[in-house]
């Protein structure tokens, strides 16, 4: 008797899903915003990984219900978010538009969120204030607030509600380098707790330090998910490419072609730009390189270095 | 943890309605908006004054003053301004989402926000009218204009949150609707007429005031018919609205 083996899953969906996005389209006119994407979440931190414009806080807004799905469909806790106002006791979003009510209070913002959600532990609103460290400042009004604050006053009035969910577009944005290891920190706590909470960021080292498990999206389609390490390899053995300037762009360019590491050469008026397989060897070459063609090398520049272009890198695989 | 929260009711929803409630003149009107809302105020009160330099009776010139100033162009505006803070603004800025992402029912949210912002209206716009017939030397006009003004207040305001359900651009779409409708086509067509909360607003003035001749429009029902007529366009115009809610998509500012 063979021994029956575990189903493989496809790495965009986890087996215990809390929200499930099914075949789900979204498109405001012409645009598209996302298109047929399928994915899943569970318990525990994902990173909803994507350049700007990709479609993650569209995502995001129709897993919370905010915008309908044009096409397919989105479960929340087994529930319809656009149709079942109860969900939204269990599901909790912090937007990445800096628009907060600035007359309010952080404390204010924080007991109204209680208040509708019907929350009855008298410290709630107290200990969410606290999580994200702003006591000191819970009576300023938030239109005084830099867009850090801001951000972790938001996350405060989503954490009182005690969410299931927790959906945090680009919560780190604006955060000081201390409060961003907390809030991280914060989040990484709330996922080990059973949570479940999807982070979107375009920054993919923030998204490694928060999540072990990463959605890519990328022209509102599902680009690329799995554990840290499955999309680090994706991105990592594309062909980059370099902006080289020097003081005879000519000269540098005949002597690349004769570097193994480079794909191709372009000769410009912004200079050489090279397109290599290997970017760290090339980093080692050049030097050597621009003393034999006695050539000073002014700037060495990576033109792919934002994650657009890793993430189209991804996608045309 | 997550179990308590599975089974954690959501509460009444005449337990969130204060919560709600209060949150309106909190956050949907800080000191800018309320500085606007002073120009409407303002002119209301102007209306008193100016009524005194009419040489007339000054229950007829203090009529004739408000048909124009108050129920014509201040109170429009002024409901205008704060009815669309109380929804429309927030639609447009994004902040509807932290109200809008809670257990709270539509109905509620619609509910909400109308009786908010009227309680608003009720404090500013509605004093400063009796504070001008006051003015006006027209005290027996105090409590017909006080009603007016409170009804025709909560029409608009409801008028107002309708708009700011059905469509992101709710200033522009409120004031086109109260100038190009209500003002230009109602004055021609007693069938808008009919359905204005101005004219119906100035038609309570004139029944409870028993000043003929003000505004005596064909098929608009004065005094307390029209009070009636104003609470039906209320409750019409505040179901319209939730289903606006329901239907609303709250789109990010970027993606």
């Amino acid at each position: 008797m063979t021994p029956t083996e575990p189903p493989v899953l496809d790495p965009a969906f986890v087996a215990d899903a809390t929200v499930v996005v099914d075949d789900v389209s979204v498109w405001f006119g012409q645009k598209v915003a996302l298109s047929d994407l399928s994915c899943s979440f569970g318990p525990g931190v994902t990173g909803l990984l994507g350049p700007n414009g990709a479609g993650k806080t569209t995502l995001m807004r129709a897993m919370c219900g905010l915008i309908p799905a044009r096409r397919g469909n989105v479960t929340v806790l087994g529930l319809d978010p656009r149709a079942d106002r109860d969900v939204h006791a269990r599901i909790a979003l912090v937007p990445e538009e800096e628009a907060v009510p600035e007359a309010l209070t952080a404390r204010q913002l924080v007991r109204y969120q209680a208040a509708l959600n019907g929350v009855t532990d008298p410290d709630a609103v107290e200990r969410s204030i606290a999580e994200v460290s702003l006591t000191d400042v819970a009576d300023r009004r938030l239109g005084g607030f830099s867009k850090g604050m801001r951000q972790r006053a938001k996350v405060a009035a989503a954490l009182v509600t005690d969410p299931e969910v927790l959906v945090l577009d680009e919560p780190l944005n604006g955060a000081d380098p201390v409060q961003r290891v907390a809030l991280i920190e914060l989040f990484q706590r709330l996922g080990d707790a059973g949570r479940t909470v999807v982070v979107s960021s375009h920054v993919l080292h923030e998204v490694e330090r928060l999540a072990a498990r990463v959605i890519v999206v990328v022209h509102g389609r599902l680009a690329a998910a799995g554990d840290q390490r499955s999309i680090r390899d994706a991105m990592a053995d594309r062909p980059r490419r370099v902006l080289l300037r020097s003081d005879d762009d000519r000269r540098l360019a005949t002597g690349l072609l004769g570097l193994e590491q480079v794909v191709a050469v372009e000769l410009g008026a912004a200079g050489v730009t090279v397109s290599t397989g290997n970017a760290g060897e090339l980093a080692f070459a050049l030097p050597t390189l621009s003393r034999s063609l006695e050539v000073r090398l002014r700037e060495v520049r990576a033109l792919d270095a934002s994650l657009d272009s890793v993430f189209a890198d991804v996608t045309n695989r | 943890m997550t179990a308590a929260t599975a089974l954690r009711p959501t509460g009444s929803p005449w337990r969130r309605l204060p919560a709600l409630v209060a949150y309106v003149p909190r956050a949907c009107l800080p000191l800018r908006r309320l500085a606007v809302l002073a120009l409407p105020c303002a002119t209301i009160l102007a209306s008193g004054l100016l009524s005194l330099a009419i040489d007339d009776r000054a229950t007829e010139a203090f009529s004739d003053v408000a048909a124009l100033g108050i129920f014509g162009l201040a109170m429009p505006l002024g409901t205008l301004v704060i009815g669309d803070a109380v929804l429309g603004a927030e639609v447009r800025s994004g902040t509807l989402a932290f109200t809008w992402l809670t257990p709270v029912r539509f109905w509620e949210l619609a509910l909400a926000r109308w009786l908010g912002g009227w309680l608003v209206a009720l404090v500013t716009l509605v004093p400063c009218a009796a504070l001008a017939a006051v003015v006006a030397g027209a005290g027996a006009l105090v409590g017909p204009i006080v009603l007016a003004t409170a009804a025709g207040a909560a029409a608009h305001i409801a008028l107002f949150v309708l708009i700011g359900a059905m469509t992101r651009r709710a200033a522009v779409w409120s004031l086109a609707i109260v100038f190009v409708v209500e003002r230009l086509l109602g004055a021609v067509l007693s069938g808008i007429a009919q359905l204005s909360p101005t004219w119906q607003g100035l038609a309570v003035f004139t029944g409870l005031g028993d000043v003929p001749g003000v505004s005596s429009r064909s098929g608009i029902p004065e005094g307390w018919g029209a009070v009636v007529r104003l609470g039906i366009i209320t409750v019409v115009c505040l179901a319209l609205a939730t289903v606006g809610l329901r239907r609303l998509q709250l789109t990010g500012a970027r993606d």
